[in-house]
């Protein structure tokens, strides 16, 4: 199936957080009591009842205020940090389109998925239970859009064919953040500035522990295993064992031949 | 006379036994977290979150008997002479037939390393299981190097134990009494341990 995806248009948005009101009220995110920072932005950041969350961005040039927004969520990667973390097969797992979805049914409250994904993006409920943005799995199925694309007056957040709309953005002569980084995210942006300016890794890369977890430790291990316990073997066959050279000291009836 | 000599007293056997049962507890309890390939094993526990309490008590049952057990031969362990320099050199004699003469007290210099590396494992083991355990309490880069830290650590354990449990039973016949029983016949004791044979039989 052709992968689907977010494309993501800071340039346009204007931050009413009408995606993150869409978002609660579709999924029954229970309001939550925040305090004033002296900020718009509101919750500070993701939270098991806050599946996506605008970030401002204030930039003061002297006289001048500069405010970039962020809409903050799972990127539904490709090569998802998330799943490769997650002991549990099917308690997050990618959907025909390319999609992260969840399964709290499945989820063995490991609390890994929080420290495996390159965006901080899960959270863990009251339950234990992993949450995030899974893009509206449900709504989509029935030919819908996810709610806070539904939800978005200005066209900032649009959803569709990945293909294409990563086509049309680039014919409109704009820079996607995402393309390619971990086998493409399912969440690709426009933004204003760099990167680093909207707090988001220039090259987001699976954290480094986690790739050495998988990729080196777990093979070593199993072809150690099966070394040592060969190379024991080989050893008591070739050199043999230190049998004790007075016969009679001896106390292990059955020992070697 | 008796032909034995007493090597690990009653209260260092049932230190042992209890990191014994401890270790596999773990071992098979942990796989299953440790990668997808072992995620079955868990049903022999009734389930992840059943494996995965018994994983946490028989950590710390294991943190505290394999300390208990470290510090009661700290100074064995830590002393090293001429004869460990032999020891490496020889590659403890294993790779020859028959017997080589190196002189070695209570603890040969493998042994010697294997205890000072099981302690120090059993820090990390400790430190980065109790940082799991309470994984939302630290932050994510904490958690992150105490995952690869604890599945590293796992993996270079498993290692060692096959190799430890390999020398004290087919490898060397006569050792695993001195864990049954607390004792081991004179001969092996001249065999094996020389220099503290003839401490112990001065007396
Ligand atoms: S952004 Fe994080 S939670 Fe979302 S798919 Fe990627 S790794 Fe998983
Ligand atoms: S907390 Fe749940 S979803 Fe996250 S890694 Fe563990 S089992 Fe998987
Ligand atoms: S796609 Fe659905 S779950 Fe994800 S942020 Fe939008 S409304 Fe929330």
């Amino acid at each position: 199936m052709a992968r689907k995806a977010f494309l993501i248009d800071m340039s346009r948005c204007i931050a009413c957080r009408a995606c993150q009101v869409g978002c609660k009220q579709w999924n029954k995110l229970d309001p939550e009591a925040t305090v004033n920072r002296g900020c718009y932005e509101n919750p500070p950041q993701l939270t098991p009842q806050l599946y996506n969350q605008m970030q401002f961005i204030e930039q003061d040039n002297g006289d001048q205020l500069r405010w970039l927004y962020l809409n903050k969520r799972c990127m539904h990667c490709a090569d998802a940090g998330c799943i490769k973390v997650c002991p549990s097969a099917g308690a997050l797992y990618h959907t025909p389109e390319g999609l992260v979805g969840f399964n709290q049914d499945k989820c063995i409250e490991c609390n890994y998925c929080v420290n495996g994904c390159p965006f901080d993006v899960p959270r863990y409920d009251a339950r234990k239970k992993v949450t995030k943005c899974h893009a509206c799995i449900d709504r989509i199925a029935n030919g819908m859009l996810p709610a806070c694309v539904k939800a978005c007056p200005t066209q900032t957040l649009r959803f569709g064919d990945r293909d294409s709309l990563i086509a049309e953005a680039k014919a409109a002569g704009k820079k996607v953040y995402g393309e390619n980084d971990l086998k493409g995210l399912g969440a690709v942006y426009i933004l204003e500035d760099s990167p680093e300016t909207y707090k988001l890794p220039a090259k987001p890369a699976i954290p480094a522990s986690i790739f050495l977890w998988k990729d080196v430790v777990k093979p070593f291990g199993i072809l150690g295993f099966w070394g040592a316990v060969g190379a024991a073997l080989l050893h008591y066959v070739t050199f043999g064992p230190k049998k004790l050279e007075n016969g009679e000291d001896h106390d292990t009836p059955e020992k070697g031949a | 006379m008796s032909k034995y000599v007493e090597r690990f007293n009653v209260v260092e056997r049932v230190l042992h036994w209890f990191m014994v049962v401890a270790f596999f507890l773990l071992v098979f309890t942990g796989l299953g977290l440790f990668a997808h390939t072992f995620y079955g094993y868990f049903n022999f526990f009734g389930g992840p979150h059943q494996a995965m309490l018994i994983h946490k008590w028989a950590g710390l049952m294991f943190f505290t008997s394999s300390l208990l057990l470290a510090f009661s031969h700290l100074k064995d362990l830590f002393t090293f002479d001429a004869d460990d320099v032999l020891w490496i050199k020889k590659c403890g004699g294993y790779l020859s037939k028959g017997h080589e003469d190196i002189p070695q007290g209570k603890f040969n210099c493998g042994q010697k390393l294997f205890g000072i590396f099981s302690l120090a494992a059993t820090f990390i083991m400790g430190i980065t299981g109790f940082i799991l355990w309470f994984a939302e309490g630290f932050a994510r880069g904490a958690v992150q190097a105490s995952l690869l830290l604890h599945s590293l650590f796992f993996v270079l354990f498993v290692l060692a134990a096959i190799v430890h449990i390999y020398l004290t039973t087919l490898g060397n016949p006569g050792t695993i009494s001195s864990m049954l029983y607390g004792n081991v016949t004179k001969g092996w004791a001249k065999m094996h341990a020389i220099k503290w044979y003839r401490k112990v039989e001065k007396g």
